[in-house]
């Protein structure tokens, strides 16, 4: 039987101090000035940080709790938005599992994994030998939510007395990091085509459809590119 | 996703108990936030665990695994792109010029200057905030 090799775990939470790591502290900063601008409790958004572990259902949570709505109005706004750890979870563990090993390991690193941690281990996991992954996936988010808690925390004391360009420039961080992180893990005309439908198509359906628009610009978008690269790569077979 | 969402009319109409908005007495009680955080918790997780099934079954070099991939790098551009479009909160204070431009000097500094990606970061960052300041 397999066994996971657990030095994998310091590995993975040396790579928390990283440019990635950074940029995503910015935007929990971002996230810690939210909340306190809607009065919502700082101990009620660092529980979100450790056991929701999804920025954009973090915030759609507060912001619907603090308007007003109901619990289960929010809820639904919440596990909408988490559908997207779904393909995450499964392209990082697809790349990092090992089959017939203990099941444990699988199910606690995919508490850890969202849309950072994925492009991360896109750009860092081929360095790391197979045994070592899923350990290095739990370091790697354990490191990462202690420095998240910090920045929440950090950020609903902080931003208050920060002039507003220089704490917008913070959340504008993550855009920038994930446009690029994108850019730098493209590896076939697939990822590209996917890139740029995905760009495309998510204005649109955000003004149609707000609630489920990064589901149907991901979906549409990532099926589209898979047609489009595939007929080309048949057409450009055909040539000799 | 969350500006302007309104509580459903018609057979929906339950989800508006009053007892568990934000402003009733409920909420001063421990045990409710425990299960107001329990219950975020879990309607997260469900997809991770989800996640966790499906990437047994599936073939890690299969046309279903290069699928997932192609969605979830779609969804992630459509993200950057409501981000900087429609932006909330305090991205939204940032004129759409700062946020365009930004983008672009960065995307423009990565093609031209050798893929280098924190430095492209950087420039964005550092675009933005000139720009910010500009069309102030």
């Amino acid at each position: 039987m397999p066994r996971y090799d657990w030095r994998g775990l310091v590995r993975g939470m040396r790579m928390a101090f990283t440019i990635p790591g950074l940029v995503m502290a910015m935007s929990f900063l971002g996230f810690g000035a939210l909340v306190r601008a809607m009065i919502f409790p700082l101990k009620g958004a660092v529980a979100m940080d450790v056991f929701m572990w999804a920025l954009p259902g973090q915030v759609v949570y507060v912001d619907t709790l603090a308007r007003g709505l109901t619990l289960l109005l929010a809820l639904l706004a919440v596990t909408l938005t988490a559908v997207r750890l779904m393909p995450m979870v499964v392209l990082v563990l697809a790349q990092a599992r090992l089959p017939g090993a203990r099941r444990w390991p699988e199910y606690l690193a995919a508490h850890f994994i969202a849309a950072t941690l994925w492009v991360m281990s896109e750009m860092y996991m081929d360095a790391v030998p197979r045994p070592q992954r899923v350990p290095w996936v739990i370091g790697l988010g354990l490191a990462l939510m202690g420095g998240m808690v910090l920045s929440t925390v950090a950020g609903y004391y902080l931003t208050a007395q920060m002039p507003v360009p220089l704490a917008a420039m913070l959340v504008f961080f993550t855009p920038a990091f994930f446009i690029l992180a994108l850019f730098d893990g493209a590896r076939s005309g697939a990822d590209w085509a996917a890139i740029a439908l995905g760009a495309l198509i998510g204005p649109p359906v955000h003004l149609l459809w707000p609630e489920v628009d990064l589901l149907l610009a991901g979906v549409i978008g990532g099926t589209l590119a898979m047609l489009i690269s595939r007929k080309a790569a048949r057409t450009g077979r055909r040539r000799p | 996703m969350t500006a302007g969402m309104q509580a459903p009319e018609g057979p929906f109409q339950f989800l508006q108990a009053g007892m568990f908005t934000i402003d009733s007495p409920v909420w001063n009680e421990p045990a409710f936030w425990g299960a107001v955080i329990l219950a975020g918790a879990v309607v997260t997780y469900v997809w991770r665990l989800l996640g966790v099934l499906l990437a047994a079954r599936i073939d890690p070099d299969g046309i279903v695994l290069r699928w997932v991939r192609a969605v979830a790098t779609a969804l992630v551009a459509a993200l950057v792109a409501r981000m900087v479009l429609f932006p909330s909160g305090l991205l939204a204070e940032a004129p759409l010029a700062a946020r365009i431009g930004g983008l672009l000097a960065g995307m423009l500094f990565w093609r031209f200057a050798g893929r280098r990606l924190a430095l492209s970061i950087a420039v964005a960052a550092g675009v933005f905030l000139l720009l910010e300041y500009l069309f102030a």
